[in-house]
């Protein structure tokens, strides 16, 4: 069922004890993004989208249930240099340069940077910071901060992309040009991709397959299918297919 | 901004120049003490005089804070790291930590002497008051990095090692950096201390006490101020490097997430294990130090030699009562100068945020209070204040409030600028600021500063008994030292240092609930 | 301290080499000889300071390493540690470690004939005598409260009268009149008394009653066995230094400025003032360090009433015998 890279959750639960409440953040769910293809996981807050990556990124352990990366434990995955995330926030680190931020995977993976300076270079450039090479994340604004995040998660080629509402923090249309641009991007990698985020519309124009949850316990009640060709250009934000996917994931978020 | 800095400088100065004058004044008419105050221009002109003394005496004292603060911050910083990274072994050296940084030094000067010498025991004394400072600094820098990071690190399999070389160690930097500018007087004073009381030639301190006896003030003060220009110039060197590292590290916006912790997940009787362990550690190394050094058991106590001194030997009840009427006399003026000293150390910092100017002005009346030898001001203490318990709140509060002011003015700096922006919007004066985010932003900080403070009250009211009063734990030591009642010695140390825990542990008490309460955890 | 011991020893070592030959009358090394001293580098150790300048203890077979004392030296403890193997101190404290500690010391010399602690005053202020003290406020240093209340008690003051405060060095306080009057050396501080522009009057507590020794010279009972003949040599060549000293009481002084006194942060001058008040506390028939039956008894009597039960048996007046 799961190629060499897909991302595979079995039967997971996860539940969290806070003063005297116990809450149940992901109930029995199971997900499975086959290689090469783009999920996106859409739901009301509190519903266990972020849980539900941080396991695949191995940042927390299930209560039961299995997760698996490419076939292989989440973490085993990760030190192998298989996987790339950005999260909500850009979490930079201030002291370092943009280039520096884009490299620290490379750091962590203990991969020399010198065979990579070409790839850096071009993924500034992709994101449209060349000139800012050099700059400190204080010197940036947060959309530049959050390109710099998505850079970073591309660095270091990864076979399976993590998104964490990487673009929640900007502007509706520097965000739309973000969601062209990573479309071009996933296209050309074809990293199996999660993506995490509150737009309708960015799950429709991204995904090929939209998960919607919902929260108390947390879990995944619908799973569409989302039948846009690709390349999909500026203009399917406008189509009636487009329209109606999105109202039909609404209505899913409202339970129907 | 730029003209504003000008500003800022300009004001500082004028404090400075105006403090200047007012003392010149003062000194030269005779006015604080009937003399005892000399006017800097005098000091100077005896500094010049005796300008051919200083340089033996300056560069032993070199050597021995030198070396001490090196050695003292090396472990410092590798203890404050391991600390960081292992919450077991946090909670298990929390023990030896507290004794390390309650020992009073006027207690353990004597002890080190008879059995170092030559330099040792100014090293000692100097790596030991650089320490406690520079370890919790490191640990407080550490357990504050910001979480996303560490996450970041995590998600593409980064170990321990690797978020501590790429994140942590990094984000403590100006943590360290603060520590090591308080750690820099500290081992000055650590080593002038041994100086003064060991009986070697060169040393500030050496020159000090053969220069106590002529009553001459202005030579006293220009010992203190040659004292104060090594720690000044250490301090004003790791402020500059500080300075470069803390733009860089203030987060840009606030951590969503709390800083996690283990910690509250431990068994209880593994918690009980753990605090068991930090209370015999301490004592165990007491007991072990003194066999490995080999000292006759009529000088050093162990813990059971100490015990029978203070409950199974004949005059036993009369050591007791000797320990618990200093202890009665002691006890109410180190509450009340903790109290005032961490005010005193509160109400700068604040002023550092709404005053910087006047602050930079005061900082270097601020360092010379921290090295200039207290034994050096005691004559114009005692002529202003007499020999009561204002003197000694005085001498505590000047003992008391620098390192908690060091500490409290690092916290409310590193503030993220984007919590001030909301309050600022709504146009907030800067008090109105201070009061909605800074403070409370830099609650773990300012828990830390009081933690740094209390153990210092103890020492600040000993040495003011020691040198003036003549009453309390500080006479009672001195008096025993001189009657070779090395049991009373010891245990007026270990009585020293288990109050100072106590105190300390007071605080970790209100610490934890409140913190806890709002999602922080406590800067170690 | 270590810098001159370790060039010492170097040049010891290279001597040795190349003086071979010409070595043959000391075939063997000089022994080696602690020596703790009771306080900073001051006129009060002039005589340990010009033997071993002029070779006196050399010409004994020692090779004297001094250590200067200081406020937290306590000179009994080096010996106990075995850091030195003679020290100075001050018979009260000594003896009542004896009495209550069993600490196995042995007196065996006197430095001070007369303990030069006294009352120092000021003379528009005088304090003459014991009485004069009731109503006044007294610096003392901790350690001597019990003496000065020796004192008051033998002269028939109440304790209670007087308000006795710590003394921290610094005669400051008595200068500018916050306090009345300080129990220190006479031998030292009226000097910076008058330096100050002030007149000082002073009183010795021994002259009241309390008439004990200073600077008593204490080995370990061990020591006294195994060391006889270090000890021995020692006293001898120290007594030989302060003849010498007292030969120029007001000229030997300068000649230590750029050794011994040297960043000492004292006078020469005071050092002169220092040297010759104190040759009239330390001379006695007996000869420098000597200890008269009549001065142990006298001792005796004088710590009784502080408490301390000193006995004969603390004095060993043996070595001095032995060196006449």
């Amino acid at each position: 069922m799961t190629g060499p890279s897909g991302i595979r959750l079995d039967t997971v639960s996860r539940s969290f004890k806070g003063r005297g409440t116990t809450v149940q953040a992901l109930d029995n769910v199971s997900l499975d993004c086959p290689a090469g293809s783009f999920t996106a996981l859409i739901g009301p807050s509190g519903c266990g989208k972020s849980t539900l990556l941080r396991l695949a990124l191995g940042l927390d352990q299930a209560d039961s249930g299995e997760v698996s990366i490419a076939g292989l434990a989440p973490m085993d995955a990760a030190r192998a240099g298989m996987t790339g995330v950005a999260f909500q926030d850009a979490a930079l680190m201030p002291w370092r340069s943009v280039e520096d931020n884009i490299a620290l995977p490379l750091d962590v993976l203990g991969q020399p940077r010198r065979d990579n300076a070409a790839k850096i270079a071009s993924l500034i450039d992709l994101v449209g910071l060349a000139g800012f090479e050099k700059a400190l994340p204080g010197e940036l604004s947060g959309g530049m901060r959050q390109r710099v995040a998505i850079a970073r998660s591309l660095v270091t080629n990864p076979q399976v992309l993590f998104l964490d509402e990487p673009f929640g923090a900007l502007d509706q249309i520097l965000r739309r040009q973000m969601n062209v641009e990573l479309q071009r991007i996933w296209i050309a990698s074809r990293a199996t991709t999660l993506l995490v985020t509150h737009g309708i519309d960015e799950a429709v124009f991204l995904a090929d397959r939209v998960a919607v949850m919902q929260s108390k316990p947390g879990r995944i009640t619908r799973i569409i299918d989302i039948p846009l060709m690709r390349p999909r250009g500026p203009d399917v934000f406008t189509s009636a297919e487009f329209h109606r996917l999105e109202d039909e994931i609404a209505g899913a978020l409202n339970g129907h | 901004m730029a003209t504003e800095t000008i500003a800022a400088r300009g004001s500082s100065l004028r404090t400075w120049l105006v403090l200047l004058i007012i003392w010149e004044i003062c000194g030269r008419l005779q006015l604080i003490a009937s003399g005892a105050l000399p006017a800097p221009s005098s000091i100077l002109m005896r500094l010049w005089i005796d300008r051919a003394d200083y340089p033996p005496h300056i560069l032993a004292t070199l050597e021995g804070a030198g070396v001490g603060f090196l050695i003292g911050n090396g472990i410092a910083v590798a203890a404050g790291v391991l600390f960081a990274l292992f919450p077991m072994a946090a909670r298990l050296g929390r023990g030896v930590n507290i004794a390390l940084f309650a020992l009073p030094a006027i207690a353990i000067s004597p002890l080190l002497v008879l059995t170092f010498s030559d330099m040792t025991p100014r090293i000692i004394l100097a790596a030991i008051g650089c320490y406690f400072v520079t370890m919790s600094s490191t640990v407080t820098g550490i357990s504050q990095t910001d979480q996303r990071m560490i996450e970041v690190i995590r998600a593409y399999g980064g170990g321990r090692w690797k978020i501590l070389v790429l994140a942590q160690m990094r984000s403590a930097l100006p943590a360290i950096l603060s520590g090591l500018r308080i750690a820099a007087p500290n081992a000055v004073l650590g080593s002038i201390l041994a100086e003064f009381g060991g009986g070697g030639r060169y040393g500030l301190g050496v020159y000090l006490i053969g220069s106590l006896g002529r009553a001459e003030p202005d030579r006293l003060w220009g010992i203190g101020l040659a004292a104060t220009l090594i720690a000044g110039l250490a301090y004003a060197v790791f402020s500059l490097i500080a300075l470069r590292f803390t733009g860089a590290t203030k987060a840009v916006t606030v951590p969503a997430t709390a800083p996690g912790g283990a910690t509250m997940s431990w068994p209880l009787w593994l918690r009980l294990l753990l605090s068991t362990g930090s209370v015999v550690i301490p004592i165990a190394l007491w007991w072990l130090l003194l066999i490995a050094m080999g000292t006759p058991a009529m000088i050093a106590k162990t813990p059971l030699g100490l015990f029978e001194y203070l409950f199974l030997q004949p005059n036993s009840q009369a050591s007791q009562m000797k320990l618990l009427a200093a202890l009665g006399q002691t006890l109410p003026l180190t509450i009340a100068g903790m109290a005032l000293g961490i005010a005193f150390a509160f109400g700068l910092a604040l002023m550092s945020v709404l005053r910087p100017g006047i602050i930079r002005g005061f900082m270097p009346v601020a360092l010379v209070t921290q090295t200039m030898p207290l034994v050096a001001l005691t004559p114009l203490l005692v002529l202003i204040l007499g020999r009561g318990p204002s003197l000694i709140l005085w001498i505590t509060i000047s003992v008391t409030f620098f390192p908690a002011f060091v500490t409290m003015a690092q916290g409310l700096s590193m503030v993220p600028r984007a919590a001030l922006d909301v309050p600022r919007a709504y146009g907030a004066s800067l008090f109105t600021q201070l009061r909605l985010v800074s403070v409370p932003a830099s609650l773990p900080y300012l828990f830390a500063a009081t933690r740094l403070a209390v153990p210092r009250a103890l020492l600040g009211v000993m040495i003011a008994e020691w040198l003036a009063t003549g009453t309390g734990l500080g006479n009672l030591l001195n008096q025993s030292r001189g009657y070779l009642d090395y049991g009373m010695i010891w245990a007026v140390a270990v009585v020293s240092v288990l109050l100072s825990v106590v105190f300390y542990q007071c605080v970790v008490l209100i610490e934890r609930p409140v913190l806890a309460r709002r999602g922080m955890r406590a800067a170690q | 301290m270590n810098l001159t011991i370790d060039r010492r020893r170097f040049l010891g070592l290279l001597g040795a080499t190349a003086a071979f030959p010409a070595m043959g009358r000391h075939a063997h090394a000089a022994t080696p000889f602690n020596f703790q001293a009771a306080w900073i580098n001051d006129a009060e150790f002039m005589g340990y300071f010009l033997a071993i300048d002029k070779g006196y203890y050399k010409d004994e077979g020692l090779d004297v390493t001094y250590f200067s004392g200081g406020p937290d030296v306590i000179p009994e403890s080096t010996i106990i540690t075995g850091k030195a193997d003679l020290t100075l101190t001050t018979p009260d404290t000594t003896i009542k470690a004896i009495v209550e500690q069993g600490a196995p010391f042995k007196i065996i010399g006197a430095q001070y004939q007369k303990n030069p602690i006294g009352i120092v005053s000021l003379a528009k202020n005088p304090i003459m005598e014991p009485k004069d003290l009731i109503g006044k406020t007294l610096a003392v240093p901790p350690v001597n409260v019990i003496s000065v209340e020796a004192m008051l008690k033998i002269s028939g003051v109440d304790r209670a009268q007087v308000n006795i405060v710590p003394y921290a060095y610094d005669p400051t306080p008595l200068i500018k009149g916050e306090i009345d009057a300080s129990l220190d050396f006479t031998t030292n501080v009226p000097f910076t008394i008058q330096q100050s522009g002030a007149e000082a009057v002073s009183f010795l507590l021994y002259d009241f009653g309390f008439t004990i020794f200073n600077d008593t010279v204490v080995v370990t009972e061990e020591a006294l066995k195994t060391k006889r003949k270090e000890i021995a040599g020692f006293l001898k060549a120290s007594r030989k230094g302060w003849i010498e000293n007292f030969k120029d009481p007001t000229g030997y002084p300068a000649t230590l400025a750029d050794t011994w006194f040297k960043g000492t942060g004292r006078s020469i001058e005071n050092e002169v003032y220092f040297n010759t008040a104190q040759q009239p506390l330390m001379e006695t028939d007996g000869g420098f360090f000597s200890m008269s039956e009549e001065a142990i008894a006298a001792n005796i009597k004088a710590l009784a009433a502080v408490g301390i039960a000193a006995k004969r048996e603390h004095f060993d007046t043996t070595v001095l015998e032995e060196i006449g």
